[in-house]
């Protein structure tokens, strides 16, 4: 798996930059095409580790998620790591940057109401399409599938009820599970 | 004297008017301690109730124009939100160190989530563990994109545009950029051509 330093790097960095400005409704919108690249393309890791780095990032604090920066330090340690969060973030901050101000004056404007409400529903796909996407990779099977679905359907039914709670109560649940089988 | 040191206005009650903002260390403070404390996403929120309710930096108006602004852009909203409000405090500088201040911590920590699980991880019972919090993060991330689903979802154009994305992204897997290429101009359209009508309704 070891590849070059300097290749490795590269690699991430073609993945991630490009990323960075198609994550309309957030990081974890381009989940679908992280997956794809780095479960099939590169083949830097299996199915379960990819869905047990997503696992971990969604339990960890921070903005978005850190997948990414779990995905580079497997592919090239610490520097694959920094390479692969600044790939994903740092573009679009920048251009949030350069945009934000620009964007603003052009509010009242129809095509600029226009683009706000048409990229809406394109954001909202993604994310149904990312969470498809790590189910795929997921090793879990059927019960992974119910779970996920019995989570969504709780949030969507509590609204308030905060994330990190579910996923400990999803990983308890699992882990009784588990240990009751064994 | 005294009652007109009351009527000062306090931070973030005057919109755009912060009287005196914060430096670039604590800017980065700030940000640090929002990066590591904000759990299971959704840090737009957190950065309101502290950025905006607590500490006034940035007043209820000017944060949710930030976040309007950041909707038809790219990236983490919340990534989004912490860029606008360092550049409205102290410029670039300020963008670029709340940024730092936002991710260092959540990276350092999640590195060494990383070197635990490279221990651990093969454990079956930490498999299945992990299996569970993995159903219950995708479950978080279905209900986000079905309510914001849900939240457009009065024209029948936004709903076959999600329906689409889902068809070709999530159940075809083809690459996501051609397919927002494909898809944005046709969305932007509709979106255009049904506001058309609503002036003179």
């Amino acid at each position: 798996m070891r590849e070059p330093l300097g290749a490795g790097l590269t690699a991430l960095a073609l993945v991630f930059v490009p990323l960075s400005f198609m994550a309309f409704g957030g990081s974890n919108a381009v989940l679908p095409d992280i997956a794809h690249q780095t479960v099939a393309v590169h083949g830097w890791m299996s199915g379960r580790e990819f869905a047990d780095f997503f696992a971990l990032s969604r339990a960890a604090p921070g903005p978005g998620s850190m997948l990414t920066a779990l995905i580079g330090w497997k592919v090239a340690g610490l520097a694959g790591a920094l390479v692969a969060t600044i790939g994903l973030y740092l573009p679009s901050a920048v251009l949030v940057y350069a945009m934000a101000r620009l964007w603003g004056r052009w509010r009242g404007r129809a095509w600029h109401d226009a683009v706000e409400r048409g990229v809406a529903p394109i954001a909202a796909g993604l994310l149904l399409s990312a969470g498809i996407a790590v189910l795929r990779a997921s090793p879990g099977g059927v019960p992974t599938w119910l779970a996920a679905i019995a989570a969504a359907a709780i949030l969507l039914r509590w609204p308030r009820l905060p994330p990190i709670a579910l996923i400990a109560a999803g990983g308890a649940l699992f882990g009784a599970v588990a240990a009751l089988y064994q | 004297m005294r009652h007109e040191a009351e009527t000062e206005p306090r931070p973030g009650e005057r919109p755009g008017a912060p009287p005196a903002p914060p430096g670039l260390t604590g800017i980065f403070l700030a940000f640090l301690k929002l990066g590591c404390t904000s759990f299971g996403g959704g840090t737009a929120g957190w950065l309101y109730r502290d950025i905006v309710l607590r500490r006034g930096w940035v007043d209820n108006r000017a944060f949710l124009s930030m976040l309007s602004v950041g909707q038809a852009l790219p990236g983490a909203n919340g990534i989004k939100a912490t860029v606008q409000i360092g550049q409205h405090l102290r410029g670039a500088a300020g963008a670029a160190i709340a940024l730092l201040g936002l991710l260092s911590g959540p990276f350092v920590i999640i590195l060494a989530v990383g070197a635990v699980y490279r221990g651990l991880g093969t454990h079956p019972l930490v498999q299945a563990v992990l299996d569970g919090m993995a159903a219950a993060a995708i479950g978080l991330t279905f209900d986000t994109g079905l309510r914001s689903a849900l939240h457009g979802a009065r024209k029948p154009a936004a709903i076959a545009v999600t329906v689409a994305t889902v068809l070709c992204v999530g159940v075809l897997r083809w690459p996501m950029f051609p397919v927002i290429l494909g898809l944005a101009p046709l969305s932007i359209g509709a979106a255009l051509v049904e506001r058309r009508p609503q002036p003179d309704a």
